[in-house]
């Protein structure tokens, strides 16, 4: 049997498992050959593998953060859990687990733990959405891209009912630059996004992938990639746009009140957003999983091959966010909203003028011929 | 209006090169410098004392150092040489911190008990002071750094456990200020002086006698004092200025000053 999904995976793994259980115990074999039990323990083993693979991502990403940091403040980084420190964010998860969780006393109940927990569920949801390779999902969603836009833009949400919820002036004041912050770059990610849709033709992420097999949109869409990065460091609540959580003047911003698990959730929610706009990235500009021409084709056949390089590809572009936050200093809450809406939304227009502009000729000199016009 | 002000405070704020592209720039220089050795070292399992490290940092300080020793000038634990001690008070005087206090020791006479300092490293901000105005030398800074303990109390040198320091030779740091040449005298406002002998008692060196003093002669029609007066004198070889006349005179007639 091939195996070419993600699914198909799962499928293989609980059919196989499934029968061995009803060779086992041939009593019960009519239940466990059942097509609908075979089906409930595949999807659950689906969705097993994807949390299991972005968490270990999100965590190997925090450890990657940590050693880059360390080389741009002259310093090693972790250095003792595990070889070169691999292990010390597994440690630190541990030692979190173990705390106590504590809330402020006049905190309401509901918010205060409900809004963590729907941070960290609608965090990992994306991860159901967006495809690492041509066999990780289905592809059965002709809109995927909006999907994933969507589930993104629901954190100010959350983090906004968390910190209300913390009774705590400061944790108010972080989610309120929060949510500020978060609209504010909402719109111009979203056109940022309509200058792909406009070249590729199509909102599945899949086919906006596929029409790069020719050439990487990051070229012909360079204003259309820059607004969207930016708009991404904004989203992501990272350095220079880390204004929610200004330590210099408001503690820890939204998650002041937050200890032990829960903080945690707020924690690995973060890395797993930075790790899904890193993915975004590479998926509308960065060709995805497509390997490039030159490399030789006994690497493009190698099993896997196109997640590692996707990965790879990831890890970079993540590298790029660790970069820009070493050497950047925090911006203003006037500079923030001034760069949000009268820089980004003009250049994310013109970005859009630029795309139709493309589709018109149909051509560029080097970039090559946008290739079919998607459906 | 914001947007004026930052401009003319930092005319750069504005242009992409100036705001964004120059500290990447920087940072990257940074990152790939560090890429192959950062400057920091393990602290714990690596150290600077280590012969390993011995060249490279010999580079940096323009002079070799060496092994079991880091910077030279670096300010580390006090060492106390307790037998030149001569009680003055001067460091506890100096300190900023009050982490000092003058403890007896062994030694003294019943009637001038021997005291020496005892640091309080947990408040201790090792600022030195207290070793530039030690004048016999006797309390210098060792580049001894590592005092960390799970006991607070353990964080209190004792003069004999600075003693112990100063036995085992650790390197000295050689930095210690002089004071300055021009006020290097103990002078005397002699009119103001009441001859109460607390300078005489409390100096260190028993470098001050009380010499008597004629007194102006009695004015036609008055009596003649009866009491003889006295005044110090001080014997500048054996001053080691350390103040304590001064501090303890109660008419505050003694002063630093030049003898000229
Ligand atoms: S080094 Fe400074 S703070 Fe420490 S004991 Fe001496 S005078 Fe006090
Ligand atoms: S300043 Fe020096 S001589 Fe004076 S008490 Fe302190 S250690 Fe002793
Ligand atoms: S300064 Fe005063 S107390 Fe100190 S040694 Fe000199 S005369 Fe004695």
């Amino acid at each position: 049997m091939a195996v070419t999904t993600l699914w198909d995976v799962a499928y293989f793994l609980s059919s196989g498992l499934l029968g061995v259980l009803a060779h086992i115990l041939p009593p019960l074999a009519w239940l466990l050959t059942n097509p609908n039990l075979v089906w409930l323990l595949s999807a659950l083993l689906f969705g097993a593998i994807l949390l299991g693979a972005s968490m270990i991502n999100t965590i190997m990403l925090i450890w990657f953060e940590r050693k880059m940091l360390g080389r741009f403040m002259d310093r090693r980084g972790a250095m003792h859990v595990g070889y070169a420190g691999l292990l010390q964010n597994f440690a630190d998860g541990l030692k979190l687990f173990r705390k106590n969780t504590f809330k402020p006393r006049e905190a309401d109940d509901l918010g205060f733990y409900g809004g963590p927990t729907a941070y960290m569920v609608t965090s990992l949801l994306m991860f159901g959405v967006l495809p690492i390779s041509s066999g990780w999902s289905d592809g059965a969603l002709p809109l995927s891209m909006l999907l994933a836009l969507v589930i993104f833009s629901f954190a100010p949400l959350f983090i906004f009912i968390s910190a209300w919820s913390s009774n705590n002036k400061y944790s108010l004041m972080g989610g309120m630059r929060s949510a500020a912050q978060m609209i504010a770059y909402e719109v111009p990610i979203l056109l940022a996004v309509v200058a792909v849709v406009l070249v590729a033709g199509t909102f599945d992420l899949n086919q906006i992938v596929l029409e790069q097999q020719n050439y990487w949109f990051w070229g012909p869409l360079f204003l259309a990639l820059l607004v969207f990065s930016i708009g991404m460091l904004a989203e992501m609540e990272r350095i220079p746009f880390d204004l929610p959580e200004a330590e210099a003047e408001l503690v820890e911003g939204w998650n002041t009140e937050y200890g032990g698990m829960l903080f945690a959730f707020f924690m690995l929610a973060d890395y797993l957003r930075a790790l899904a706009g890193s993915i975004l990235i590479v998926l509308l500009f960065l060709g995805g999983w497509t390997l490039p021409t030159y490399v030789p084709a006994v690497a493009t056949s190698l099993p896997l091959a196109g997640i590692i390089w996707f990965m790879v590809k990831t890890y970079l572009v993540f590298g790029v966010f660790v970069w820009i936050r070493a050497a950047l200093p925090r911006v203003r809450t006037d500079q923030l909203l001034r760069i949000g809406w009268m820089r980004l939304i003009p250049l994310s227009l013109v970005a859009v003028v630029l795309a139709a502009a493309l589709v018109l000729v149909k051509c560029l000199p080097v970039f090559g011929c946008v290739p079919s016009m998607g459906g | 209006m914001a947007a004026e002000i930052e401009k003319k405070q930092n005319p750069s704020a504005e242009s992409p090169t100036g705001a964004v592209l120059k500290p990447l720039a920087t940072a990257a220089r940074q990152f790939a410098r560090s890429l192959i050795r950062p400057s920091t070292i393990l602290y714990p399992f690596e150290r600077l004392e280590d012969p390993k490290f011995r060249s490279e940092v010999a580079v940096e300080s323009g002079r070799p150092i060496g092994v079991g020793e880091v910077w030279d000038n670096y300010r580390g634990v006090h060492a106390l040489n307790v037998n030149t001690c001569i009680s003055c008070n001067l460091c506890a005087f100096s300190c900023p911190d009050l982490c000092i206090e003058m403890v007896t020791v062994p030694g003294g006479d019943p009637k001038h008990p021997k005291k020496c300092p005892q640091i309080d490293y947990g408040k201790c901000s090792y600022c030195g002071f207290c070793s530039d105005a030690c004048p016999e030398g006797c309390l210098t800074m060792t580049t001894k750094y590592e005092l960390s303990t799970p006991n607070r109390k353990d964080m209190v040198y004792s003069p004999q456990k600075m003693f112990e320091q100063f036995q085992r030779k650790l390197p000295m740091n050689p930095i210690r200020l002089e004071r300055p040449a021009n006020e290097d005298a103990i002078l005397l406002d002699a009119p103001l002086c009441i001859g109460c002998n607390a300078c005489a008692r409390d100096c260190p060196t028993n470098c001050i006698t009380m010499l008597d003093i004629p007194k102006e002669a009695p004015k036609p029609g008055e009596k003649a004092a009866k009491r003889i007066w006295k005044e110090p004198v001080v014997n500048d070889s054996d001053c080691v200025r350390c103040g304590t006349c001064i501090s303890v005179c109660p008419k505050e007639c003694l002063f630093w000053g030049t003898h000229s």
